[in-house]
């Protein structure tokens, strides 16, 4: 009997072996593997919504990389009182290279170009009714990633030479494996912009009218238009702004009756659809986006940015923008982004009618309108005294512009175009000027540091 | 049937060398200390198979051949006794073992005689880990093996323990050793989601630990192959023994108080030094050119900060007299009970052992709202079926509760209470609540007083539960096949279900961000499986040449299952349950598994009882690498020469023994996510409630493992009767193939990915000096000095720095070194924080001149987390009826980086977070020299990274201290019981320490990883814990 436990033992002991070896075959079951992700028309398309999902990342179009700006492009008219040295140091123009938001800006976008980048290298197995809008909705989504790069981590463009100033590297095709060339270099300021404004014709060109809150050709056209103007095209810029308020209005776009309507602010915050004034919005809800304004400026997030009297200051009584700042328990703070499961409104069709206006004036064009009409329709709306032809000055349109997009990102990027200064800083100090993130000159030296870092 | 019998005939004929006439011989066995019956003493007739056991009285009866000789008594924890068969009645008196050279160890698949071992093993035994008053029994290593550097993270319940046995081997897969609990390996991993780890470990009871071996050599380890890398833990738990049933109460009860504070600004002090901030933050703004003078910025800024004095103040002016002086710190603490009970009953026959317990542990954490309790119980059960068969299963169940706080780096942890203005009273005079509970203006929780949240609203508000029913189980057959040819097969499982539930309400709005009140609920469940079958073979060959063989196989497959949701808005407090939530704002669930089987061998060979040589090998295959490299080998060989066995040492008196001792052994470590190697894409990028994927890991097909060589030399050795014993080992350890979760270029869409870069290495001394100082009839006095010095360093990876914090990863340094600018205190002339700029100069060298332009200066290493050293010295003495034990343990040459000094210690940087005393010392005026930069309202003086933030982290503690009382055994036998003791211990009694935070032993639980340690942040002191115990034995 004992032989026979022996040789049963042996021989459950194989068995048992082989039926395990078998078993070293698990496969992931929360994740796919990439040969099989992006096999069919469906499979792209819902890769080109991650990407969405991506472009709105917290430090990029989640709205980091536009609190991380306004720090950086403020003044006197921001206290920030937060916990975050890292913010602290933009704040105070005295950034350390590993600062983590900056580098987070510097992840996120490329995360968002890799993303797109697979989707254009994948449009073969599209159908070809959906190729158009999947390959312009992604070149928008690389566009719109890249310039956020370049206008923060590179000279601006009237800064000494966009040809020869290091801009960022421009990346096109997917990554597969890591090799040698993902070392790459920093492409000059110029040609970011020429593969910023190419990416973004060719979406205006493909994408549709109509494309929900998906990125339409009214969308294409007004972040051309917003390129084109930190770029001081301004005929360019004109046009382009033109077509955005165009073709946004044909696809039912026009200015909220009041302007806290554009936030879309309820009480308690709960995700609300776009308003009828964004040209395209990063769509933020309870389960997935973030809002990184709400966090920063709002006293239902973090409330670590509070606005100080000069900003106050520059006012004219009456001014419906007013009202959206109240005072929560001793500090005045903006109710803009009071909703933290808001939308982000990355480009309100308000920018537009200024960048038209602006353009115009500069160029003393009306490609449109004049310049007087696209002003005077934001005054009203905020219950300002119209001003007349006679009396517009690029000042005035300026300072409408500032005061319109108060916070919302623009502030460091007019400052700088309008070569400007922050107290005692120019325009073009190198202390304006994001560093490359340390992690990324360590693996990768062929990349050059900013000055000043 | 009769086939068999013939068989077992032919066996017998076969290993009995003769066959002579039978006789009969009886006898008893007696303790040589006080003559008690010694009931399962093992009896063999040398020269043949006949072998018995004693019964309960100790009286055993043995059939002899008449060619036997003599006969060999063995048992656990005694010398072993050869008594010559003179054919009269034998008495036999058994000494105790002297220093362990006898003691059973476990070793991985089978036990040795400690004598006889070539590996590197350390045995904890029962009487070290039983009733120490603390959640874990890791707790209970500290200080009592060499070379195992057990930590503590925090004083929370329940939370992370790290094990390091001889170094760390690894920089981002897992350095924790591998755990083995009765044959089978159990789930060790943190299965936290709230952002500080908790001890999977903590559910095993640590009163049923028989012992716990340690293998710390590759030769010994390498016998677990892929797992191996880091150590193993034998744990094996406690059996019945034949002869007495026994019962067994124990109580104990007691307090925790923390083992340090640190001290913080009074109300007058405070309100002084915010004004001296706006005077500095005015001054820069000034010389920023934001003002046209200074006394307007002055105005400014004091105006500003005395207006939130008022506001910290309750809205009232008490701050400008002092009156309301709150120590927040205290308020952090509540008081902590801590009781244990426990009942056991043991005992058994020939056949059948057994052994039962339950146990209840009741704890109150020091920090409020924290506490943990535990039920368990066990059942283990051996039964010799028939005489070639055993079977036996062990069973246990716990069910665990932990009331836990948040991590480190929330500011509703109890600690961070301390950032709070002393000038705010606990009670909001204005709406007689805890302060933060209400604004008179909105009725809804403040939003902005006190200075942060008030983590004490958290205590009253909000919860969150973690409760774990865990079911051990193993079964086990046993058979003899001929003599010495056993075939073992284990099945075990480990079953893990936690549910973790939290709310908070509507008074924690302000930390929360939801105003009515939030909610989830998490799910994890971890399911083990694991046999092995093997095959064990024993036997000696003409007296001399011995062997113990093991070969066999063992499966193991892990099922990990999660799945959660959250919620806000709720009807009011008193709706909890995510039902309840108007908004659902969050569902998830992820599942993952991994396999793994192994194939492995040992032979260990001895000759002539002193020359011994051992080999071994694994082969194991895991699903989680790639095709290319799914198996891997991991041999090993050690030799071994017991000189004292010799002719030429058998004479010198004062050398009882000395074994001599080398091994090598290669040993992996497979501890990384289960698909590390493949590239992915997941499901989790949803966007405007479409659907959405996205590409998550990048691929890398050649993915292996990591794998570590190690070398170990040393020798152990007893002298002057065993009473004094030296162990001593040198060790090198190479690391290479390491997993590194490398950065990538973030140009590439990825930030890292896992890769085969990098070598890495420890080396190290060990020793252990065991000596009975006195040993006479009433006294006692034995001590135990154990010392490991580890040096540890990253010889290369790829020129990466790994680490997004302080510590980093580099090479040439040990692994989590501290890495960032000098600091060189406050510049005479003006305040500002300067630094070592530390650059290389053209020439060679540093330039060690100073700036105050933080970027302008070179990060350099400015300290280590681990020890040079560390050691245990543990004193027991016995006088009559008394025990004491004293055990002191220390660690030496580590550091500690408070990284809430940005906020605690930041001269007044970070706004109104209140600040440590030694800030005082702040530069005031030109020509002041102080290490304390001027202080200046949210202008970061000095706040960056430096080595402003670090301290000596060597301490030396009094880590446990017992005295005991039993009553003596004639009193006992009166009132019939076995055993009655009562005793007051006390675990963290002193510490010994440089270091001004709470405790050095420390790391902050939110960040702890592999290269992130010994960083304090806010984190809970460890517990200063005394109890007074009781233990009945009937």
């Amino acid at each position: 009997m004992k032989r026979y436990i022996y040789k049963g033992t042996i021989i459950f002991s194989l068995l048992f072996t082989i039926a395990c070896s078998k078993s070293l075959d698990t496969q992931p079951t929360s994740s796919i593997d990439q040969a099989e992700a992006l096999k069919t028309s469906d499979d792209v398309q819902v890769a080109l919504v991650g990407a969405y999902y991506d472009m709105g990342s917290a430090d990029l179009f989640g709205g980091g990389s536009s609190v991380t700006a306004e720090l950086l492009g403020d003044y006197n008219e921001l206290n920030w009182t937060g916990t975050f040295q890292d913010m602290t140091q933009i704040k105070n123009k005295d950034i350390t290279t590993n600062n983590v938001f900056i580098t987070g800006t510097w992840l996120d976008a490329y995360k968002a170009i890799n993303d797109v980048n697979n989707i254009l290298g994948a449009l073969s197995v599209v159908n070809a009714s959906d190729a158009g809008r999947i390959e312009g909705e992604a070149k928008f989504i690389r566009a719109s990633s890249l310039f956020e790069l370049v206008r923060l981590f590179a000279k601006s463009w009237n800064d000494g030479t966009p040809s020869s100033n290091p801009g960022v590297p421009i990346i096109l095709n997917p990554t597969k494996g890591i090799t040698a060339a993902d070392k790459v270099s920093r492409n000059s300021v110029q040609e970011v912009y020429d593969q910023v404004i190419n990416d973004l014709k060719d979406a205006e060109g493909k994408l549709p009218l109509d494309n929900g809150f998906f990125a339409n050709k009214a969308a294409a056209a007004a972040m051309l238009a917003r390129v084109y103007l930190q770029k001081e095209d301004y005929p360019a810029a004109a046009d382009a702004a033109n077509r955005a308020i165009n073709l946004g209005g044909a696809a039912g776009l026009s200015l909220t009756d009041k302007y806290a309507d554009a936030f879309a602010i309820v009480f308690p915050p709960a995700p609300v659809g776009n308003t009828t004034e964004d040209v395209f919005a990063i769509q933020v809800n309870t389960s997935s986006g973030i809002n990184a304004f709400s966090r920063y400026f709002s006293p239902y997030g973090r409330g670590d940015i509070q606005i100080k009297p000069a900003h106050f200051d520059l006012y004219e009584a009456g001014d419906d923008r007013l009202n959206l700042f109240y005072n929560a328990a001793g500090s005045d703070v903006t109710g803009k982004f009071d909703n933290r499961y808001g939308n982000i409104h990355t480009i309100r069709l308000a920018e537009m009618y200024l960048i038209r206006a602006e353009a115009n004036f500069r160029t003393s064009g009306s490609v449109g309108a004049n310049p007087a009409d696209d002003i005077n329709l934001i005054r009203r709306r905020v219950n300002l005294t119209p001003i007349a032809d006679a009396n517009l000055t690029l000042d005035i349109i300026l300072h409408e512009r500032k005061l319109e997009l108060a916070f919302e990102g623009f502030n460091l990027h007019d400052i700088k175009r309008t070569k400007a200064s922050i107290g005692s800083l120019n325009y073009n100090s190198p202390k304006l000027i994001f560093p490359i993130p340390k992690r990324e000159i360590i693996v990768n030296p062929n990349l050059t540091q900013n000055e000043g870092y | 049937m009769r086939k068999s019998r013939l068989l077992l005939l032919l066996i017998t004929l076969l290993t009995s060398s003769v066959m002579g006439q039978d006789r009969i011989l009886n006898g008893k066995v007696m303790d040589s200390r006080d003559g008690t019956p010694m009931p399962s003493v093992s009896i063999r007739a040398k020269g043949s198979s006949n072998s018995t056991m004693t019964n309960t009285d100790g009286t055993f009866s043995i059939k002899l051949a008449s060619s036997a000789k003599s006969l060999t008594f063995s048992s656990v924890g005694f010398n072993d006794q050869e008594v010559q068969i003179t054919g009269k009645d034998l008495v036999v008196s058994m000494k105790p073992a002297d220093m362990s050279m006898n003691e059973v160890v476990v070793v991985g698949f089978g036990n040795a005689r400690r004598k006889d071992i070539v590996g590197s093993v350390a045995k904890v035994n029962a009487k070290d880990i039983t009733n120490t008053p603390s959640t874990s029994f890791e707790s209970a290593l500290q200080g009592k093996a060499s070379g195992v550097l057990v930590q503590q993270q925090n004083g929370k319940l329940g939370q992370g323990i790290n094990i390091r046995i001889r170094g760390n081997s690894s920089i981002t897969a897992g350095n924790e050793p591998l755990v083995v609990l009765d044959g089978i390996p159990v789930t060790s991993d943190n299965l936290s989601s709230n952002g500080a780890a908790t001890n999977a470990l903590a559910d095993i009871n640590m009163n049923d630990i028989e012992s716990i071996e340690i293998l710390k050599d590759a030769s010994s380890a390498a016998i677990y192959g892929s797992r191996a890398s880091n150590g193993v833990l034998l744990i094996t738990t406690k059996k019945g023994k034949a002869g007495t049933s026994k019962i067994e109460f124990g109580f104990f009860t007691g307090t925790q108080t923390p083992t340090g504070k640190r001290e913080f600004l009074n109300t007058t002090d405070y309100v002084k030094y915010q004004q001296r901030a706006a005077v500095g933050a005015a001054n820069q703004d000034f010389i920023n050119g934001y003002y046209p003078d200074l006394q307007s910025a002055i105005d400014d800024y004091t105006n500003y900060v005395n207006g939130k004095l008022t506001r910290y103040s309750a809205g009232n002016d008490d701050w400008k007299t002092g009156k309301v002086n709150t120590n927040w710190q205290d308020q952090a603490f509540q008081k902590a009970p801590i009781s244990q009970y426990d009942l056991n009953l043991s005992g058994g026959n020939d056949k059948t052992r057994f052994f039962a317990s339950g146990q209840y542990l009741d704890q109150k954490g020091m920090l409020v709202g924290n506490q943990y309790k535990r039920y368990s119980g066990r059942l283990n059960v051996d039964h010799q079926v028939n005489k070639w068969l055993n079977a036996g299963v062990n069973l246990s169940f716990t069910k665990s509760q932990n009331f836990r706080v948040s991590n480190d780096d929330a500011f509703s942890t109890p600690l961070q209470i301390v950032a709070l203005s002393p000038n705010t009273p606990l009670i909001d005079p204005r709406t007689g609540l805890i302060s933060g509970a209400k604004d008179t203006l909105t009725g809804r929780p403040n939003s902005n007083y006190p200075v942060y949240y008030n983590p004490l609203l958290n205590k009253l508000n909000a919860y969150y539960h973690a409760n774990v029913n865990r079911t051990f189980g193993n079964a086990y057959l046993s058979a003899t096949i001929t003599k010495g040819l056993v075939f073992r097969s284990e099945f075990g499982m480990d079953q893990l279900n936690q549910t973790e539930e939290g709310y908070q309400g509507q008074l924690t709005s302000r930390n929360s961000g939801v105003p009515n009140g939030s909610g989830l609920y998490y799910s994890t469940s971890v399911l083990n499986l694991n046999t092995n079958n093997y095959f064990n073979y024993r036997n000696i060959f003409a007296e001399v040449h011995s062997i113990d063989a093991v070969a066999g196989m063992s499966y193991q497959t892990r099922q990990f299952d999660f799945s959660g949701a959250r919620g806000e808005q709720f009807p009011s407090d008193a709706y909890k349950k995510l039902s309840s939530a108007a908004s659902k704002t969050g569902a998830t669930s992820s599942s993952t598994s991994n396999t793994l089987i192994s194939y492995f061998a040992r032979a260990n060979y001895k000759l002539h009882d002193r020359y011994l040589v051992s080999l071994s090998g694994r082969i194991d295959g895991s699903s989680r690498f790639g095709a290319n490299n799914r198996y891997g080998f991991f041999p090993a060989a050690a030799v071994g020469w017991v000189i004292s066995e010799e002719s030429f040492l058998k004479s010198v008196n004062w050398l009882n023994f000395l074994k001599l001792k080398a091994s090598y052994g290669v040993t992996g470590n497979d501890n990384i996510s289960d698909f590390a190697s493949r590239g992915l894409y997941s499901g989790n990028g949803a966007y405007g409630g479409q659907a959405g994927q996205i590409p998550s890991q990048i691929a890398n097909p050649d993915l292996r493992w990591e794998s570590t060589a190690g070398v170990d030399v040393g020798f152990e050795s007893g002298f002057f009767n065993n009473r004094l014993n030296i162990e001593f080992s040198y060790y090198q350890r190479n690391t290479t193939d390491l997993l590194l979760y490398v950065d990538v270029p973030g140009t590439t869409g990825f930030s890292s990915q896992y890769k085969n870069v990098g070598k890495l290495s420890n080396k190290g001394i060990e020793f252990t000096i065991n000596s009975t100082n006195i040993s006479s009839k009433y006294f006692r006095w034995t001590s135990s000095l154990n010392f490991a010095a580890n040096k540890n360093k990253i010889i290369s990876m790829d020129g990466q720095v790994l680490g997004s914090d302080v510590n980093k990863a580099k090479e040439g340094q040990p692994l989590g070194v501290f890495v960032a600018k000098e600091f060189a205190g406050a510049d005479p002339q003006n305040g500002d924080a300067i630094y070592y700029k530390n650059t290389e100069k053209p020439g060679g060298g540093l330039d060690r001149s100073t700036t105050n332009n933080y970027n302008d200066a070179t990060d350099v290493v400015i300290g280590k987390p681990n020890p040079d050293f560390i050691y245990g010295f543990d004193n027991a003495i016995f006088y009559r009826s008394f025990d004491l034990d004293v055990l002191f343990q220390g660690v030496y040459g580590n550091q500690i980086y408070n990284s809430g000094g940005q906020y605690m210690s930041a001269s007044g940087s970070n706004g109104f977070d209140n600040q440590t005393t030694d800030q005082l010392k702040a530069w005031d005026k030109p020509g002041d020299k102080t290490m304390v930069p001027e202080p200046r309202l949210f202008y970061a003086n000095g706040t960056n990274p430096s080595s402003r933030y670090i301290s000596d982290g060597s301490y030396l503690r009094l880590k446990s201290l017992t005295f005991g009382y039993n009553l003596p055994k004639t009193v006992l036998t009166k009132i019939h019981m076995q055993r009655f003791r009562i005793y007051l211990r006390a675990q963290n009694l002193l510490t010994f320490t440089k270091y001004k935070g709470w405790d050095p032993e420390v790391n902050a639980d939110y960040q702890a990883s592999n290269i992130n340690q010994g960083v304090d942040f806010y984190s809970a002191p460890q517990a200063k814990t005394i109890v007074f115990g009781l233990n009945i034995g009937l």
